[in-house]
C-alpha cells in the first residue's frame, strides 16, 4: 500500500538530485559545428528515501529515460549534483566522481532495461548474461557463480535448468526476468527501472510488476520506476514525479497526485487512466498538438501551447516549482487556483 | 487505491519453453545444411583441401623429379573397354606410341593392344614424407610397370605429372589466399571495431584513411609490390611477402563494413547494459561486439579467399608472383603464355578448372554462410 505524505517525510534520504542538467549538443555539417542544444533534462531536483519507489512519468521524449541514464552516469551530466548515500553512510556526487569510483558504485546502483529483446546479448547463454556483473566485479568465481546464478534464476521465477539456453529461446516476459536477475546479481540498493514492462503483453506486465513488488519488499530495494503509463506506476509507486520537456512539472505521493492533480498536464495524464469501474464516466482530456522539441522549447511555461487554461502570463514567464501541499509541488502559475479533475470518484478512499 | 497482492510465491514463467537446447552454432548448422548449393560448395572445398594436403599420395610419380623425355606428354587414356569392346571393371591403359600421320605430319598416338596394364590402387612406389615427417611410399593409384606412364592430366614442360603438380600447387594457392584473407580480416575487423566503437575524431581519422586506401588501384600496386621482391629470395620468403601484399588494400573494405555493424550494435541496449554493469571497453569489444560481428566477418572471409586466389593466379601467370621451386595454379599456366605451346598442348590449361572449382565452391559456401549466419532472422 502506498504511504502517506507524513511517512514519506520521515525516511532516510539516500539520493538527492539537485538541479540536474543533461544538455546534448546538436551538431551538423562536415566540421560538426554546434548548431543548437537539446535540453533533455533541464534543472531536475528531487530527493529519494530509502526503500521508496518513485515513479517518473511523462510522454515519449520528455527526458525520463535520460534522467535514469544520467543518474547512473551512463551519460555525463552537464550540470547539477547527484548525491548518493552509500551503504556505509558516506555521500558521493555521482555526477562528478571518476570512472573508476563509478565502477565501484555500479554494484549498488543498477538498472533494468526497457526492451528485453535488445538488452540481452544474443550470443551469450543465460548463465553468462546473469553472471556478467559477478565476473566484472570479481564478486564470485567458478562454482560460486553457477550457484549464485541458479539462486537468482529461482528468485525471479525461472528454472535454473534453463541456464545453458540462449535468450532467443525465451518469451518476452521470461527475458525480462533474466534482465531482472542480472540486475539483482550484486545485491543492489537502488534500481532504476526504465519502463521495465512497456515492451511486454498486458498479461505478462502484471506478472513482472508483481515480481518487482515482491523483490522490493524482500530485498529492501529503492526504486526509480520510469514509465509512460500512469496505470502501471500507480500500483507500485509511493510517489510520482511528472516530467514534461526535461522539467519536473509535478511531484506528489501517488494517491495525492491521482486524486488531486495541481498541474493541467498531470490532469490530462490522469484522465487517461481507465477507472476500474466501467460505470464511472470520466472526462477524457485530449491534448492537442505535440510535445515541443527540447532543442527549441516555447517561451514561458513549456506546456502553454497545449494547455487549456493558458493565459498571457504563461506565455511570458516560466513558472517555478512551488509547494502546494505537504510533499506536493507543482510547476504552474495557477496551481492554487485551478480546480482540476482527479480520480477521486473512481476509487473510494 | 488497489494494492498488488503478495501471495508469498513468485509466479513462475508465463510459458514454459520446451524448445530444444540449441546453441548458436547448432542453429547456424541447421540453416546452412538446408542450402544444397552451400553443401556442394563445402564439399568442393574439402576435396581441394584434401588434394592440397596430400599431393604426394595422389600422384603416382615423383612430383619433384624432372623427366625431360616425357615433356608435354598428353593425358593418358584410361579405359574400361578393350579394343574388341569387352568391358572390364578394372580400369586399364594401353601402351601408346606416337606415330606421324603420313598426310598431315601430325603426331598421333598409336595404341599397342598387346601391352595392356591394369591400374593398381594403393600402390607403393616413390618415397616421400607425409607432413614432412612420416616416411612412406603409399600412393592412391599407379601402374606396376615402367613401360607405360599414367598421367591423368598429361605432363608439363619438365615431364612432371601435371595432376600431381596441380595438387601441389593447390597447397600454395589455397594456403596463400587463406593466410592473406585472415591477415586482411584481422587488420580490417580490428580497425573497424575500434573506429565504430570509439567514434568521434578516431572514427573520422580512420575513415579518411580507409577512403585513401580504397582509392588505390589494386592490380598495378600489387604488381609493383610483387615486382620489387628480390629474385634471390627463397620461395618461402616470397610466399610470406605475397601473403602480406594482398591484405595491404583489402582490409579497408572490411574495416568499413565492420564499422557499420559496430555503429548499429553500439546503440543497442545490451551494450548499454554492459556499460551499466561497469564493463571495461576491452570487455565490451571482445565479449559483446566481436561475437556479434564474427558471423559477418566469417562470411566476408569466405568471399575474400576466391578474390585472392584469382589475384594470385594472375600475378603468378605474369611471372611476378610465386616461382620455382614453389608452384601455384597461376604459375602452372605460365607456359600457356606462348600461343605455340598452348596450341599443341591444350591440357596445360587444366589448372583453370581447379581455380574455377575453388572460386565457385568458396562463393557457394560464403552465400550459404551468409544466409545461415543470422539464424534469428525468421525461423
Amino acid at each position: 500500500m502506498a504511504e502517506t505524505a507524513a511517512e514519506i517525510g520521515k525516511r532516510d534520504i539516500i539520493l538527492k538530485v539537485k538541479d540536474l542538467k543533461m544538455h546534448f549538443p546538436l551538431r551538423q555539417g562536415l566540421l560538426q559545428r554546434r548548431v543548437g542544444t537539446i535540453k533533455a533534462v533541464d534543472g531536475l531536483s528531487f530527493e529519494l528515501g530509502e526503500q521508496e519507489v518513485m515513479g517518473l512519468v511523462g510522454e515519449s521524449g520528455c527526458g525520463k529515460t535520460t534522467v535514469g541514464r544520467t543518474l547512473l552516469r551512463l551519460y555525463d551530466p552537464t550540470g547539477g549534483e547527484v548525491l548518493y548515500q552509500r551503504a556505509d553512510g558516506s555521500w558521493v556526487d555521482v555526477a562528478k566522481i571518476s570512472r573508476r569510483e563509478m565502477k565501484d558504485l555500479r554494484m549498488e546502483m543498477r538498472m533494468i532495461f526497457q526492451d528485453p529483446f535488445s538488452s540481452l546479448n544474443p550470443r551469450l547463454s543465460v548463465r553468462d548474461i546473469i553472471a556478467e556483473p559477478l565476473v566484472i566485479h570479481g564478486a564470485a568465481s567458478g562454482g560460486q557463480i553457477t550457484a549464485r546464478v541458479a539462486e537468482l534464476m529461482e528468485a525471479v521465477g525461472l528454472k535454473p535448468a534453463y541456464m545453458g539456453r540462449y535468450p532467443h529461446e525465451f518469451s518476452g516476459g521470461q527475458r525480462q526476468r533474466i534482465g531482472v536477475a542480472r540486475t539483482l546479481a550484486l545485491n543492489p540498493r537502488l534500481i532504476v527501472a526504465d519502463e521495465p514492462v512497456s515492451a511486454l503483453d498486458v498479461s505478462v506486465q502484471a506478472q513482472v510488476l508483481n515480481l518487482l513488488q515482491t523483490l522490493k519488499d524482500d530485498l529492501r530495494l529503492t526504486f526509480i520506476f520510469i514509465s509512460h503509463d500512469l496505470s502501471v506506476v500507480e500500483h507500485i509507486c509511493d510517489r510520482i514525479a511528472v516530467m514534461y520537456v526535461g522539467k519536473l512539472v509535478e511531484l506528489a505521493p501517488t494517491d495525492e497526485l491521482l486524486r488531486n492533480p495541481k498541474h493541467p498536464y498531470t490532469e490530462a495524464l490522469v484522465s487517461a487512466v481507465p477507472p476500474a469501474d466501467p460505470l464511472i464516466k470520466m472526462e477524457r482530456i485530449i491534448l492537442e498538438g505535440d510535445v515541443p522539441s527540447p532543442a527549441n522549447p516555447p517561451a514561458g511555461c513549456v506546456f502553454h501551447p497545449r494547455c487549456r487554461y493558458a493565459q498571457d502570463i504563461c506565455r511570458e514567464q516560466t513558472p517555478p516549482l512551488v509547494q502546494v501541499g505537504p510533499e506536493h509541488s507543482a510547476r504552474c502559475h495557477f496551481a492554487d487556483e485551478l480546480e482540476l479533475q482527479g480520480v477521486a470518484d473512481a476509487y473510494p478512499p | 487505491m488497489s494494492t498488488v497482492e503478495y501471495y508469498g510465491v513468485i509466479p513462475t514463467s508465463d510459458e514454459e519453453s520446451e524448445e530444444s537446447n540449441d546453441s548458436y552454432s547448432q542453429l547456424v548448422w541447421q540453416r546452412f545444411s538446408r542450402s544444397k548449393a552451400a553443401i556442394v560448395g563445402g564439399l568442393m572445398i574439402v576435396m581441394l583441401i584434401m588434394l592440397a594436403v596430400f599431393p604426394e599420395f595422389f600422384s603416382p610419380y615423383n612430383l619433384y623429379a624432372t623427366a625431360l623425355g616425357d615433356s608435354y606428354t598428353p593425358p593418358t587414356q584410361i579405359r574400361f573397354f578393350d579394343l574388341d569392346g569387352n568391358f572390364s571393371l578394372r580400369p586399364f591403359v594401353y601402351k601408346q606410341e606416337l606415330e606421324i600421320d603420313p598426310v598431315t605430319y601430325q603426331a598421333r598416338p598409336k595404341i599397342d593392344p598387346d601391352n595392356r596394364y591394369n591400374v593398381q590402387f594403393f600402390v607403393r612406389s616413390w618415397e616421400y614424407k607425409l607432413f614432412g615427417l612420416i616416411k612412406t611410399d603409399l600412393h592412391l593409384f599407379g601402374l606396376d610397370t615402367d613401360e607405360v606412364r599414367l598421367h591423368l592430366l598429361g605432363t608439363d614442360r619438365f615431364g612432371r605429372d601435371l595432376w600431381g603438380r596441380i595438387c601441389l600447387a593447390g597447397r600454395v594457392s589455397l594456403s596463400l589466399s587463406i593466410l592473406a584473407a585472415v591477415i586482411a580480416i584481422v587488420i580490417g575487423s580490428s580497425v573497424g571495431v575500434i573506429s565504430g566503437y570509439y567514434g568521434g575524431a578516431i572514427d573520422n581519422a580512420i575513415q579518411r584513411l580507409v577512403e585513401v586506401v580504397m582509392s588505390f588501384p589494386e592490380l598495378p600496386l600489387w604488381m609493383a609490390l610483387a615486382a620489387v621482391i628480390p629474385t634471390t629470395w627463397s620461395g618461402e620468403q616470397k610466399f610470406l611477402v605475397m601473403a602480406f601484399i594482398f591484405p595491404f588494400l583489402r582490409w579497408a573494405v572490411l574495416a568499413r563494413e565492420v564499422r557499420g555493424k559496430v555503429l548499429s550494435l553500439r546503440e543497442t541496449d545490451f551494450i548499454l547494459a554492459a556499460k551499466e554493469q561497469g564493463a571495461s571497453d576491452f570487455r565490451i569489444i571482445f565479449k559483446h561486439l566481436y561475437p556479434n560481428v564474427l558471423s559477418h566477418v566469417i562470411v566476408i572471409l569466405t568471399l575474400m579467399i576466391p578474390d585472392i586466389i584469382l589475384a594470385e593466379a594472375f600475378l603468378s601467370f605474369l611471372g611476378i608472383g610465386i616461382n620455382e621451386p614453389l608452384t601455384s595454379w597461376g604459375f602452372l599456366m605460365k607456359s600457356a603464355q606462348s600461343l605455340e605451346t598452348l596450341g599443341q598442348n591444350t591440357w596445360i590449361l587444366t589448372p583453370v578448372i581447379f581455380i574455377v572449382v575453388a572460386v565457385l565452391g568458396l562463393n557457394f559456401l560464403g552465400d550459404g554462410l551468409r544466409d545461415a549466419a543470422d539464424p534469428y532472422s525468421n525461423l
